[in-house]
């Protein structure tokens, strides 16, 4: 009796040891099949057909967070609903397209005709943008990070009225990567995916096409 | 006893985190709590019905993948350009012909003979009625974002917001000046433009005027690049033009009066020839939030033919 | 993607354990590179030699380090299995917890641990264009790997969900073994759930109601921490709550430990039936002797057998239809099901027409979910279609879902009804989670 017992239980230890050897390698497989990198390890952005060294390949199929600014609504759920406070979201500056406008659509209050720097006419809730005089009539902007909550306000006014230079980013330094990001879960523009972690960004720049397409053709690495 | 108590108290609080991730999981209440930090645009976008004076009379819905520029030729016939080709339109909106070419127009002007000149990117691109492709200019630089086209009798106005700069050219591509660079003696600010919006157009006289969209203001250039005059201010009520730079395009009545479109505030207005508002063609509430870059052109009756990108449909508004 | 610098960035605060994060990536740079793949638009031309500054990204985590925390995973598991079997000294499982709750928990802040990674390879499972990243599936595998072979020992001491609530384990009191068993049932459901909406691409329920998360990060909403507050208050009775009666990942251990080669006993030796070690399991693992006077004769046995076999896929059935049926409750969960409800409720409201004037008032009025979708440019037909394409995928994952209830419940009921003997006292390989609490109760020493 005893050893039939054994016998049963070594039967099914090997079936169930078994099944998680067939679950691990197909998973594995499968990437490679799809991706066509000779190192089996799925980058799905690097878009080259010749295999990398198996770090940067390994690195390539860990994912972390980001969002699409061009898919973003700033509704301002990136605010309130990351499970850090303040949130790991914050505002981008994307220099490269920012037209260092005096009215900047992003800075001010609508309808603020005085071009001063008063708190009161400051759209920011946080006050996180700064505002420095370039020359006659360029001013530059950058976020304060300290102070930034993400919430989205000024891009809102920048891509209604400016360049969209002011983009909400998932900030990695601040960011947990949890399993599943829980402000992907409430976003209800699905702004929200994994991204390979060793192209991590998501800004956009002018026209159509986004940096990331850009690197999906392979241009970044050039 | 105690120990019922212990249980019953732990069993108690288990099934209540149960049933929070229960209730929490599948109950139907929307997520969409009050957004603290929004940006009321809606207050903004409402200003201003009251003035609409227009009716959008005819919706033509062009084919192309990309609408983005819209002209008026002989008989009122209307020309749409966009990406990878070109489609033409009767005056009641019944299609006249279309033909294809390779790239994306940005802006596109007609002349006198009824040739298409049509700006992409950074050259211009001279088709005949047919599609016949009669002249290819070269390109300008790399840098070059050509927005506008207009054409007097004898030359070629090009707005290129890349360079920041209006150039002035023969009918063959031939370059004679560049017009609107900054000069304190001659008293030209030069072109402020933030964004790739930059208009020109030819007025009922024959005068050049170039929306400096960073200053707010209509500017009057003569051929040789003296500054004559200038208009505009900047506000988001009706009376001025809204946001960091505009008007992103506009156009001309017959009377001389001006149309001008807006981003930001998606507004469609139009102003007496000295500048002073007059009414609202189509207010904010016409347009989906977020819409960029309508083209304006005006044809012999004084209609105005609007393209509305976002929604890929040319619209003609008349007055009441 | 070009590192340009290893400048720490400056200005952002650089989190503890976290230098190896510091290089920049530049935005400026890209952009340049791509200049002629995009559209670019010139910046201001400035007179004075004002430099434009970059556009700094801060880089992940270095991914690496994921693999260290396999690592890490691997040679605490070790660690803890051969305290376990070899040194069976509670005193040094417990430190073992102690470090893996700092490590696991307040240092790694919980993701991503086994329990969540059940969704991943879910997800993958079903949907090919999800890339599971190794580290992951480490996760996944690793502690069951180990438990196949020697039992529990992930619960034990690697797991920081179980430490921590073993820490809470003040006054544990025993279940009714009925009581057990029909809470027993719970973690089939969560581990079916999740699996169900992990696999349509609906959510990480898992993730979403992880009780500890919150605490580990020193950052969770009120009601976060209220609900950790609350399991942990029940855990101070009902010993680890969530390992016993909700963790999903407990549900696939359970049935791999059943079968393990070398699974911890609380006697060394021989067991002397002192019954010192009776009550002294707080999560009624031992099962006691079971020694009936008048053994079931093997007609019986075989009755037994045989109305089990025509009952457990009558109640697979049963059960997989009535999850069949709760399709639309299953689906409704799903965002892309809600959007398309209120896209409908929408458009019924709206006349044809021009009505563009009115539209756009109402606009202000209209949910993110409804804003969003209107400036995503999908059509109304588009949303339904891929809500139905949802609901369909509910329709057969209600019948599978429904159908592993059933079989829980059948195997339940039957190993209730089966008769069982023993004349020792011994762990149920199964629920023990191998603490080692007991071994310090039973006299006999090797
Ligand atoms: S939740 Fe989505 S739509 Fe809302 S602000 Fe964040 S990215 Fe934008
Ligand atoms: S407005 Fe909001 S998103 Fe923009 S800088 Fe301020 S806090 Fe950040
Ligand atoms: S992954 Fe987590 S920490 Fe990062 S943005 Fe999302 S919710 Fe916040
Ligand atoms: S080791 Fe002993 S006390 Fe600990 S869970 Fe297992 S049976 Fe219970």
């Amino acid at each position: 009796m005893p050893n039939r017992r054994e016998f049963l239980n070594t039967l099914m230890r090997g079936g169930i040891l078994a099944a998680l050897g067939l679950l691990s390698v197909s998973l594995v497989l499968r990437s490679r099949d799809k991706n066509s990198c000779s190192n089996g390890f799925a980058c799905s952005s690097c878009g080259k057909s010749q295999g990398c060294s198996l770090p940067a390949a390994l690195e390539a199929r860990q994912t972390v967070w980001q969002l699409d600014p061009s898919k973003c609504i700033q509704c301002g759920r990136c605010a309130t609903n990351c499970v850090m406070t303040p949130s790991a979201v914050k505002c981008t500056h994307a220099y490269a397209m920012c037209g260092y406008c005096d009215l900047c659509g992003g800075y001010l209050k609508p309808g603020t005709k005085t071009l001063d720097t008063a708190a009161e006419h400051q759209l920011c809730p946080t006050n996180a943008l700064k505002r420095k005089f370039i020359e006659d009539p360029f001013f530059e902007y950058t976020v304060d990070e300290q102070l930034c909550i993400g919430c989205g306000k000024c891009v809102k006014g920048c891509s209604a009225f400016g360049n969209g230079s002011l983009q909400l980013q998932v900030r990695h330094d601040r960011c947990k990567n949890c399993n599943e990001c829980s402000i992907a879960r409430s976003c209800p523009s699905q702004a929200f995916s994994r991204v390979p972690a060793n192209k991590p960004s998501l800004l956009k720049s002018f026209g159509k096409e986004s940096l990331e397409e850009a690197g999906r053709k392979g241009e970044l690495n050039a | 006893m105690k120990q019922k108590i212990f249980i019953i108290t732990g069993l108690v609080l288990l099934v209540g985190v149960i049933a929070i991730m229960l209730a929490d999981l599948f109950s139907s209440k929307k997520a969409d709590k009050a957004n603290p930090y929004d940006y009321k645009m809606g207050e903004l976008r409402k200003t201003d019905i009251t003035c609409n004076g227009y009716i959008e009379q005819l919706t033509i819905k062009p084919a192309l993948e990309e609408i983005h520029a819209v002209a008026c030729g002989s008989g009122d016939r209307i020309y749409v350009a966009g990406k990878n080709g070109l489609e033409i339109y009767q005056v009641n909106g019944k299609p006249d012909g279309n033909f294809r070419f390779e790239g994306v127009a940005s802006c596109m002007a007609l002349d006198k003979k009824g040739r298409i000149f049509i700006g992409m990117q950074d050259h211009v691109e001279v088709f005949d009625q047919l599609g016949k492709p009669c002249n290819k200019w070269k390109s300008i630089s790399t840098e070059s974002l050509l927005t506008c086209i207009a054409l007097t009798d004898s030359y070629v106005y090009l707005a290129d917001a890349g360079k920041k700069i209006v150039y002035r050219y023969d009918m063959n591509g031939r370059l004679i000046n560049r017009i609107g660079e900054k000069d304190p003696q001659k008293n030209v600010p030069g072109f402020i433009i933030p964004s790739p919006y930059f208009d020109l157009g030819i007025g009922k006289k024959g005068e050049l005027w170039v929306a400096n969209t960073g200053r707010h203001s209509l500017e009057q250039f003569s051929s040789d690049g003296a500054l004559n005059s200038a208009w505009g201010e900047a506000s988001m009520s009706a009376d001025g033009f809204c946001g960091c730079c505009n008007p992103s395009h506009f156009a001309f009545l017959s009377d001389g009066s001006f149309v001008t479109s807006e981003k930001g505030i998606e507004r469609v207005k139009i102003y007496s020839p000295q500048g002073k508002y007059v009414c609202m063609v189509a207010p904010p509430s016409a347009f989906v939030e977020g819409t960029k870059g309508l083209d304006l052109a005006v044809d012999s009756k004084d209609r105005i033919i609007v393209l509305d990108p976002e929604k890929k449909q040319v619209r003609i508004f008349v007055k009441k | 993607m070009r590192r340009i610098k290893s400048i720490p960035a400056k200005g952002l605060k650089t989190p503890a354990g976290t230098t190896a994060r510091t290089f920049i990536l530049t935005f400026f740079s890209v952009l340049f590179s791509t200049a002629m793949a995009v559209r670019r638009f010139p910046k201001p031309e400035f007179e004075t030699n004002y430099i434009q500054p970059s556009t700094q990204i801060p880089v992940p985590r270095a991914e690496l380090l994921a693999y260290l925390d396999v690592f890490v995973l691997l040679v605490s598991l070790s660690i803890v299995t051969w305290l376990i079997l070899k040194k069976r000294s509670r005193l040094w499982v417990f430190a073992m917890s102690v470090f893996s709750l700092a490590y696991f928990g307040f240092y790694r802040e919980g993701c991503v641990c086994s329990i969540g990674a059940i969704q991943n390879v879910s997800l993958a499972l079903f949907d090919n264009t999800f890339v599971l990243p190794l580290s992951v599936l480490l996760f996944f595998i690793l502690p069951l790997v180990f438990t196949a072979f020697f039992g529990r020992t992930f619960c034990a001491a690697v797991c920081p969900f179980g430490a921590m609530q073993d820490f809470f384990a003040f006054k544990p009191q025993a279940l009714s073994s009925r009581l057990n068993t029909v809470l027993g049932i719970l973690p089939y459901l969560y581990l079916g759930l999740a699996v169900l909406f992990a696999a349509t691409g609906t959510d990480f329920i898992i993730c979403r109601y992880d009780p500890f998360v919150g605490i580990f990060r020193f950052n969770a909403s009120f009601g976060m921490f209220l609900f950790s507050g609350i399991l942990l208050l029940s855990g101070v009775f009902i010993a680890r709550p969530y390992c016993r009666f909700l963790c999903p990942y407990g549900v696939l251990l359970n049935w791999t430990s059943r079968f393990s080669r070398r699974h911890l006993t609380i006697t060394p030796k021989e067991c002397i039936q002192c019954r010192l070690c009776e009550h002294s399991c707080p999560y009624d693992a031992i099962e006691v002797p079971v020694t009936s006077k008048s053994p079931e004769s093997r007609p019986v046995r075989v009755r037994k057998m045989m109305i089990l076999t025509v009952f457990v896929p009558f109640i697979v059935l049963v059960f997989g239809y009535a999850g069949s049926r709760m399709q639309d409750t299953l689906a409704g969960v799903d965002s892309r099901v809600k959007l398309a409800k209120e896209v409908m409720a929408l458009s019924g409201k709206q006349d044809a027409g021009y009505g563009m004037q009115d539209a756009g008032y109402k606009m202000q009025d209209d949910s993110y979910e409804i804003k969003a979708y209107k400036a995503s440019g999908k059509t109304e037909s588009q949303v339904y279609s891929e809500a139905s394409a949802v609901v369909k995928k509910f329709y057969i994952g209600g019948w599978l879902f429904g159908g592993f209830i059933g079989l829980a419940i059948a195997l339940m009921i039957g190993g209730r009804i089966m008769p069982v003997y023993r004349t020792d006292y011994v762990t149920s390989k199964g629920r023990c989670f191998s603490c080692l609490r007991c071994v310090d109760y039973c006299p006999v020493k090797s």
